[in-house]
């Protein structure tokens, strides 16, 4: 017999390494009889608010216990996961291209149940059904902040030397070059991080060209060559007020040099403000919205859903979770988002706005807002690295080359998509 | 006809089997599962169409693909050659009558223990600040702007990493290469009174070729495969001039939602990696006969 | 013949001492880096090169608890030691049975081209697929990490120990096999002690190999809360955002481990690479 109990030890040990993976595989799952309930957020930044949050909402619930976790890179982890098929139950993500991929791969619960939903104000509401590609019934989201674009300015500064917040991109240019004789640099771009450049591009955006301008493209009406033409000479202006070589520069670094007085203005959203406040937080930060246009009343404000929470499809705790906005949604809960992370709130109600968002209430009252562009490009097509190849392009027919390169690529990149809202259409048409 | 099975032979399927079952299962499985997706327009979640050739066809027209094949043939064929001929000086130098050889040898390995990522880190830094300052300093145009920062040149700055940490490892094996040339030929080299660099060319080169056919296919596999230092470094920019092929394939697979077509662009990957190591091995195995 | 003693050249010796800088000035300014406050951090060249006013551990304190060292470092250690011994006992007996039973079937042969062709294959091509296999059989995780890394470096490892196996004579398992003892204890009892120096490079090459990896964890453990230390690295850049003296402690504190362990077992390591090459 001796010479199988070779065989079987070889078994045993590759058995045994079996049974291990599968205890830790195994180990997971719940605990002590509560109901777990995980939420994954995409907001790195926000990590001490969300832990208090938990901790407030767990020492109020003894049934259900609730982890959040906001890891770096989130939606490739997301993406990671969604592959895995290891669902969360809750997730927190933008009203972005994201949003709309996994609702059209059917990962969403309809939650149009949720008493809360009757609160949030319909503008957000009424974003959300856009980033839909298909039209669907239900809701599927809970929008939670917004945020808006624009350029951050610093206030103190401003005051010393008495310069004049620019209502047009004349006033603006203006601005630009009075502050570079007072010696000091008008704009910082942290350009090497290629998100960083789709935010002044977004904010230009908002106001040169109409809000469903990719919607127009696929079908057919319009071309990014004739809508962005405008946009991309812009941003190519910007670059001459900004530091020498802003491609050297990540988000990171363009926050502390703006915290650190190395420029008077910054094109970003507010989302950037708690970043800057946590190297100065003594710092006077103003804002307004981009002046885009020769007319004041062009201009829009880039505004968008910088925060939702979605409850996965496969969530087997679809009550728990259903708890879990619940309390998100109470007006507490808010501030200690709002105090946290700055930005506006997506519910009804008497919320202030954040004294660095000041100089945008008019547009937020009027409701002169409208959505990130890029809400609406696929992330594959990496828009935010074609506008990093073109700024870096210093060609002659450098914007001709950049838009007939968007053109085609939004063809190549949307044809799945394309194809299917077509479909739809004719569905529809044929149903009538 | 055929032989009762010994003992022997049967232990050796008992061990055979499960390993043969563990590498099909996490290494040949995925990749004919890779070849499936590869036909398909998936997103990595969701349902998914059959597409027939489309991403292959589209991989051919795709300009940011051709653009990380450039950037990492580029990469690959820039390093290989840097690595071995530095490893090579280098370990010329630390196998000659030299003081403190062990401690030389030790610390000029250090680089290859250290891991990509945090290195990459480390660089990024002195080319983001400290490089710029001393060319201000010292007026020097071209470190004055980060060397990350600019198209042309941000893969030199990636090549300068990944050489940096790669020469350790050839320099060891080029070293116990230059061990197996027996004393006694020099001495009779050196009787017919051949110059230090004929006798390199003539004596040591042909009896160090087979390590330099190991150190070639290792090295050229190595930077094809460059992911780490892309990550730390440059993320793939500026304007797109970084992106490894391994990158781009983490990037748009996993989180772009090109699944499907970026385990298309796994697959010619993969072929070319083949064929270029079976050219290498075969180019230099000549070589070797003909010496 | 007279033997010819060389004499020890002086100026090599320099210019290799010179040389060295190449080595030691990134790891001198992450030091450093990693010792200063943010407010000594300087534009200018000397400045950037000087020492801190204060050698303070607080950076390092707080990176510790920023990237939760330890649990990372613990999670390294697991994956790393359990992979070298794994890939020791059931690579170098692959190896024995395959390369002995080459020797005389062809069957064995195509086993072994099967195998070591592995290594032409791209992790980028298996990732994907990867993925999802993982996660399905219940191995996302740090013990399926480990299970692919014994796939991975299986075909060098079967490499190295058939080729190390050529210079160990059959005739010692005959003369075994004659006294009735049987396959397997004569592996363990005989081959497997000869093998030891090949034993020390598997081990060597598998754990350079693994201790960096940062793509394999990345894909299959991200998001289960548990990390290695270099996907801590990659996990946590975004919070050390605007602090680089926090995030170069936490580099140096990445760094450490491998260094010390490479101080320790310098001679060993650098053998240990050397005879790879030669026998590979």
């Amino acid at each position: 017999m001796s010479k199988f109990k070779g065989t079987k030890v070889m078994f045993v040990a590759v058995g045994i390494v079996m049974a291990l993976t599968c205890l830790a595989g195994c180990a997971r799952g719940s605990s002590g009889g509560k109901v777990e309930v995980e939420l994954v957020s995409y907001k790195p930044e926000a990590v001490g608010a969300f832990e208090k949050i938990a901790e407030r909402f767990n020492a109020t619930h003894d049934d259900i216990h609730l982890t959040i976790d906001s890891p770096n890179e989130a939606m490739t982890i997301l993406k990671t996961r969604f592959i895995r098929e290891d669902y969360p139950d809750i997730i927190g993500i933008g009203g972005d291209i994201n949003y709309s991929n996994f609702l059209d791969a059917d990962l969403f619960m309809d939650i149009s149940d949720l008493e809360e939903i009757g609160t949030v104000k319909q503008s957000y509401l009424d974003m959300d059904k856009e980033l839909e590609f298909i039209p669907q019934e239900g809701v599927y989201a809970l929008p939670y902040a917004a945020n808006a674009a624009g350029i951050l300015y610093n206030r103190d500064m401003f005051e010393e030397h008495g310069w004049e917040i620019p209502k047009t991109w004349d006033e603006f240019l203006y601005l630009c070059d009075k502050i570079e004789s007072d010696g000091i640099q008008p704009l910082y771009l942290g350009y090497k991080d290629t998100w960083t450049c789709l935010a002044p591009w977004n904010a230009l955006a908002v106001g040169l060209t109409d809000s469903d301008t990719c919607n127009q493209v696929n079908m057919g009406n319009t071309t990014f060559s004739a809508a962005y033409r405008e946009v991309a000479e812009k941003m190519k202006v910007l670059l001459g007020y900004a530091e020498p070589n802003p491609y050297a520069y990540g988000y990171n670094d363009a926050c502390t040099a703006f915290a650190r007085g190395q420029s008077a203005m910054y094109p970003i959203g507010s989302y950037a403000i708690p970043q800057i406040k946590s190297v100065n937080p003594e710092m006077n930060i103003g804002s307004f919205t981009f002046p885009a246009n020769e007319k004041e009343e062009d201009n829009v404000l880039n505004s968008g859903i910088d925060l939702q929470f979605c409850i996965m499809k496969d969530s087997k705790n679809k009550e728990a979770a259903y708890e879990v906005l619940r309390f998100l949604y109470e007006d507490e809960t808010i501030q200690i988002y709002l105090d946290n992370q700055g930005g506006i709130t997506c519910k009804e109600g008497n919320f202030e706005i954040p004294a660095e968002l000041e100089g945008m209430r008019d547009y937020i009252e009027a409701d002169r807002m409208a959505d990130f562009q890029d809400h609406h490009y696929p992330s594959e097509m990496s828009v935010d690295a074609m506008i990093q190849t073109f700024l870096l392009d210093n060609g002659e027919d450098c914007v001709d080359t950049f838009l007939k390169r968007f053109d085609k690529d939004w063809k190549r990149y949307n044809r799945d998509l394309i194809r299917k809202v077509q479909q739809y259409r004719q569905e529809t048409e044929d149903a009538e | 006809m055929k032989k009762k099975m010994t003992n022997r032979d049967k232990t050796f399927l008992a061990i055979i089997i499960p390993v043969l079952v563990l590498f099909f299962t996490f290494n040949t499985l995925p990749m004919i599962k890779g070849m499936i997706y590869s036909f398909t327009n998936y997103k990595g979640y969701g349902s998914y169409d059959y597409v027939g050739f489309r991403n292959y066809i589209d991989l051919f027209t795709d300009a940011r693909v051709w653009k990380s094949y450039l950037f990492t043939f580029k990469y690959a064929l820039a390093g290989t050659v840097l690595v071995n001929v530095l490893s090579l000086i280098m370990a010329l130098g630390l196998n000659s009558k030299i003081r403190f050889k062990s401690a030389l040898r030790g610390i000029y390995f250090v680089p290859n223990v250290l891991g990509g990522l945090v290195i990459g880190y480390i660089f990024s830094f002195l080319f983001t600040y400290i490089l710029p300052a001393v060319g201000d300093v010292f007026n020097i145009g071209f470190l004055q702007n980060s060397i990350l920062a600019s198209e042309k040149y941000a893969w030199i700055g990636v090549l300068i990493v990944g050489v940096w940490q790669a020469v350790a490892m050839n320099t060891i094996i080029y070293i116990s290469g230059l061990q197996t040339v027996p004393q006694d030929v020099y001495e009779a080299s050196m009787l017919d009174g051949a110059s230090k660099w004929k006798e390199f060319w003539k004596v040591t080169f042909p009896l160090v070729m087979p390590f330099v056919t190991i150190n070639l296919v290792l090295s050229t596999k190595n930077f094809l495969m460059v992911f780490d230092q892309i990550v730390s470094l440059t993320k793939g920019g500026p304007a797109q001039s970084t992106e490894s092929i391994s990158y781009l394939i983490y990037k748009n697979g996993m989180d772009g939602g090109q699944f499907g077509f970026q385990s298309a662009n796994a697959v010619i990957f993969f072929f070319v990696i083949v064929a270029i190591s079976i050219f290498q091995m075969t180019v230099m195995n000549k070589k070797e006969e003909q010496l | 013949m007279m033997k010819k003693v060389q004499k020890t050249n002086w100026i090599l010796t320099l210019i290799l001492f010179l040389g060295t800088v190449t080595i030691f000035f990134p790891l001198y300014m992450a030091v450093i880096i990693a010792f200063k406050q943010p407010s000594e951090m300087t534009n200018d060249v000397s400045g950037a090169l000087s020492f801190p006013s204060r050698w303070s551990f607080d950076n390092f304190r707080q990176a510790m608890e920023v990237t939760d060292f330890w649990n990372s470092l613990g999670n390294s250690l697991l994956i790393t030691l359990t992979t070298i011994i794994l890939s020791i006992l059931i690579h170098s007996i692959a190896g024995y049975v395959i390369g002995r039973g080459m020797a005389k079937k062809k069957s064995f042969r195509l086993i072994y081209l099967y195998i070591v062709s592995g290594m032409f294959v791209p992790f980028s091509i298996l990732m994907m697929p990867l993925v999802k296999q993982t996660a399905q059989m219940g191995l996302g995780n740090r013990f399926g990490v480990i299970l692919l890394y014994l796939v991975f470096y299986m075909p060098m490892n079967v490499l190295l120990y058939t080729g190390y196996l050529k210079n160990i004579p059959v005739a010692l398992e005959e003369a075994a096999d004659i006294d009735g003892a049987s396959t397997w204890k004569t592996y363990w009892k005989i081959i497997f002690p000869m093998m030891k120096p090949m034993h020390a490079t598997v081990a060597i090459l598998t754990a350079l190999g693994t201790w960096n990896d940062v793509m394999t964890p990345l894909v299959i453990m991200s998001g289960t809360g548990q990390n290695t230390l270099p996907l801590a690295q990659l996990n946590f850049q975004t919070q050390f955002g605007t602090n680089y003296n926090l995030a170069f402690a936490s580099y140096i504190l990445a760094l450490i481990p491998i260094l010390v362990f490479y101080i320790i077992c310098q001679k060993q390591i650098l053998n240990g690479v050397a005879n790879g090459a030669v026998k590979g």
